[in-house]
């Protein structure tokens, strides 16, 4: 599979990479319409490598999810943010690929070219996209360039990145020096490009080339000097001030913080200020990338020591931006999810959860996320009393991650207090490694609801001693207050008799009389009308298409006068009327 | 340095001794001293030494502003010690009384209802479990969140609790759970003998029943409690709710016609 796929993205590589070879990358952006007549028949040439790669790097996903679950769950989601954002950036892909399919000859004959070669040229390809973001101002190319950094990652050699520092930087340049020095590479004195100029560097590529190296130094572990470059980087990016680099801009935080977390740690703590004052700077700029990014990771770095209060006062203090990237909202729903149920808010937990998973990617590489999301849903909606779909379980990405969670909800559902501890207890390691043993051990309280639940179901009169041998309770007393107190909340229908010592249940009400069903139906046609609304508003429409519409409007409009002009003066004769009114 | 010291030795005296509110008035001094040796927060530049006898002052100041029912000057003591805690500088000695000024504010959300809190403070405490002082409040929580009143009323008595503090919130928490009770007897029972109550709200004696009773609205007759009778509030379905929601629905199906 893996040499299969390989072979396939060099080959996708080749034939970006002839194009470079002949034109310089600026040309390409000039000659390079989407022309609409090669669109579609380039559609399938376009989809079915870009599908089998998803499934390769799905594979190598999977095993690394085994390894370690938690903290690839954030880069898996990562992955798979660009494999979303590749419908935005449709259009784009197919006008390329059609222009592959010109350059297939030429493709036979660079085959046999090495790796060193093809890849590097795929990085000088992504500064021409670059450039074209710049010139053009469209963030797509920017994120065609960002989502090809996941193929790219895995061929990164030190020899490929110091072969493109060296053609890239003019001598002289600051950063040349300094990232191969990074890499552990010689700098040559070799300059292939023409240009010499050290301002004509254009700061998205080099930023472009800093994130790679980045990558590099996260892929090979080197996690010390992969955090002192970071701060250096970020310190550099900080300083810039341009909307085109946004993206690039995120992608770089989002390192920066992975590289923190991974060392000892009060780094962890140690970065809040600097990303606290990014976010203030992001903010003042209206950069929604940075500023989604920054408070998504903020509160991943509060959760991961814990500072439940902290994560809290973020999240009222700041707005999350409601036009940033669906997986940064899927991610921010998450831990939205996370803070609330902590706080007992488990209606509003469950919400934010159920659209995290909704709006989680589907594809593989999220996995890890989506199994995160469904553990902590699983907990919320059984301390809201409610058993989760036996579904959630069956799903072959969810089933062995959740099956301690499978057990949980079985020893729940009996509602007896043994069966929940022992389980409790043989499964502790994993509800502590995810970080949810304090919410699980809530349950207690809910395995006797449900206790008496069923007791209450089953029996039209039971005394309180048998409440207490069924349930575990210590005392009798216990059993008197837990079950008046049950009656309540609300969880049963019955009424205690004190003297005699028995629970008396009310009959069953008819449902079907209450306000039940009309709530229940209600809060589905808002959902659908919700659902409706965010569709809407989330259409895409190219922007002035309305101007070009008024325009012909406009047209049709004088030629239509000038035609009953013409008509008024009776110069014309019948046949021309008729052909003209055709042509309209 | 050497006045802080005595001072500190002083402070050990008074609150050895029991007298609380001169210790107050030591703190109050204490503090300031600490302020000029800018020590009452954390940083790398102040010796290790200094830090120590400041969080010592300060957790010393918490405990006795519980003795003298203070508890916003508590909750001060608690925000200016969790930098201590927070402390890299400090990490080579932890402080022996952290957990007992951990269990002490945890006692506190739960007198004031503040559960959401308390849950956020607990899972800042992660060996928590095995700590007699962390694990007081735990248990009283998951005892009254399940309703065993009377494992919160047996752990109320002084033998029970880990130290004298916590005996403060007795009071409290004993006044909480009879009102608990009282709410829960509403809606479980027709009625209830007086001699019955007594023992159910813990109370002392019959009198006192019959108090709490008036309190309450309840009817005292014969020797037995009866209380108030639920209206039938389940009224048929509410008409104004269900044209709102159709008008709702009629817009929005306006909006996308």
């Amino acid at each position: 599979m893996v040499d299969k796929k390989s072979l396939r993205s060099n080959k996708s590589g080749d034939s970006s990479s002839s194009n470079n070879s002949n034109k310089n990358p600026n040309s390409s952006s000039g000659n390079n319409p989407p022309s609409k007549s090669t669109r579609s028949s380039s559609r399938r040439t376009a989809s079915t490598p870009s599908t089998k790669k998803a499934a390769g790097a799905s594979d190598k996903k999977m095993t690394d999810d085994k390894k370690q679950a938690a903290p690839v769950q954030d880069l898996a989601m990562k992955d798979a943010e660009q494999d979303v954002k590749k419908d935005a950036t449709g259009d784009v892909e197919m006008a390329d690929a059609a222009k592959s399919g010109e350059d297939d000859k030429k493709d036979d004959e660079n085959k046999v070219e090495d790796p060193l070669v093809t890849t590097s040229n795929e990085i000088k390809q992504s500064f021409g996209m670059l450039e074209r973001a710049v010139s053009l101002f469209d963030a797509r190319f920017t994120l065609r360039v960002l989502r090809s950094i996941a193929s790219l990652r895995r061929k990164i050699t030190p020899e490929i990145l110091a072969k493109v520092i060296n053609e890239f930087y003019p001598l002289g340049h600051p950063s040349r020096a300094y990232l191969l020095d990074t890499i552990g590479q010689p700098e040559s004195a070799m300059q292939v490009e023409g240009e010499t100029d050290i301002h004509k560097v254009l700061p998205e590529a080099d930023i472009y080339l800093h994130l790679l190296v980045q990558i590099y130094l996260l892929d090979q572990k080197q996690y010390e000097e992969g955090a002192e470059f970071s701060t250096r980087l970020v310190g550099k990016v900080h300083s810039l001030n341009r909307r085109t680099l946004d993206s690039l801009a995120s992608k770089v935080y989002f390192y920066y913080a992975r590289f923190y977390e991974l060392l000892p740690v009060p780094a962890l703590v140690d970065i809040r200020q600097q990303l606290l004052a990014s976010l203030r700077t992001a903010t003042l700029r209206k950069d929604i990338d940075l500023q989604a990014t920054l408070i998504t990771l903020l509160l991943r770095n509060y959760l991961q020591t814990s500072d439940i209060t902290q994560a809290d006062h973020l999240v009222n203090k700041t707005k999350f931006p409601e036009s940033a990237a669906n997986n940064l909202i899927a991610r921010y729903n998450y831990y939205l999810g996370k803070i609330k149920a902590i706080q007992l808010d488990y209606s509003g937990a469950h919400e934010q959860l159920v659209s995290a998973i909704r709006k989680a990617p589907q594809t593989p590489a999220a996995v890890g996320f989506l199994q995160a999301a469904n553990k902590l849903n699983i907990i919320v909606e059984l301390l809201m009393g409610d058993i989760p779909d036996r579904a959630t379980f069956r799903d072959p990405r969810l089933q062995k991650a959740l099956n301690p969670y499978f057990l949980l909800v079985k020893a729940v559902r009996v509602g007896e207090l043994e069966p929940f501890f022992s389980t409790l207890q043989a499964n502790s390691d994993t509800f502590k490694k995810d970080g949810l043993y304090s919410l699980v051990y809530r349950l207690r309280q809910n395995v006797i609801k449900t206790g008496i639940r069923m007791m209450s179901l089953t029996y039209s009169r039971i005394s309180l001693r048998d409440i207490c041998l069924r349930l575990g309770l210590e005392s009798e007393e216990s059993a008197e207050y837990i079950v008046a107190k049950a009656i309540r909340d609300g969880v049963i229908e019955a009424t205690l008799d004190h003297e005699k010592g028995y629970m008396q249940s009310k009959e069953i009400l008819d449902v079907y009389a209450t306000q039940e069903p009309q709530e229940v139906f209600h809060s589905r046609i808002e959902f659908c009308m919700s659902l409706h609304n965010d569709s809407v508003k989330a259409m895409r429409f190219p922007m002035n298409q309305h101007r070009l519409e008024l325009k012909n409007a406009q047209e049709a409009r004088e030629r239509e006068r000038e035609l009953a002009k013409e008509i008024q003066e009776g110069e014309m004769d019948d046949d021309d009327t008729g052909g003209e009114f055709d042509g309209l | 340095m050497a006045d802080i010291r005595t001072l500190h030795q002083s402070l050990h005296q008074s609150v050895a001794s029991k007298d609380y509110p001169r210790a107050a008035g030591l703190l109050s001094k204490l503090k300031l001293a600490l302020l000029e040796h800018n020590a009452l927060i954390p940083s790398h530049d102040i010796p290790a030494q200094a830090l120590i006898q400041a969080r010592d002052i300060l957790e010393v100041g918490a405990v006795v502003s519980i003795h003298l029912n203070d508890e916003a000057a508590f909750l001060r003591y608690y925000a200016q010690l969790q930098p201590f805690y927070a402390s890299t500088a400090l990490e080579a000695t932890p402080s022996a009384n952290k957990n007992k000024i951990a269990g002490l504010y945890l006692l506190l959300l739960l007198t004031k209802n503040n559960i959401a809190d308390f849950h956020t403070t607990l899972e800042n405490l992660p060996d928590g479990e095995d700590d007699a002082f962390v694990r007081y409040p735990v248990m009283l929580e998951q005892w009254l969140m399940e309703g065993s009143y009377d494992k919160v009323w047996q752990a109320t008595k002084s033998s029970q609790v880990p130290s004298e503090e916590y005996a403060k919130f007795s009071q409290v928490l004993v006044g909480t759970i009879r009102h608990e009770i009282a709410s829960c007897s509403e809606k479980a029972y027709a009625s209830l003998p007086v001699s019955n109550a007594k023992q159910l709200l813990f109370l002392e004696s019959e009198g006192a029943v019959v108090q709490f009773a008036q309190e309450r609205e309840w009817e005292v007759r014969d020797g037995r409690i009866y209380f108030p009778v639920e209206e039938g509030e389940k009224e048929a379905l509410s008409s104004n709710r269900i044209i709102e929601n159709t008008i709702g629905y009629a817009q929005e199906l306006e909006t996308i016609v």
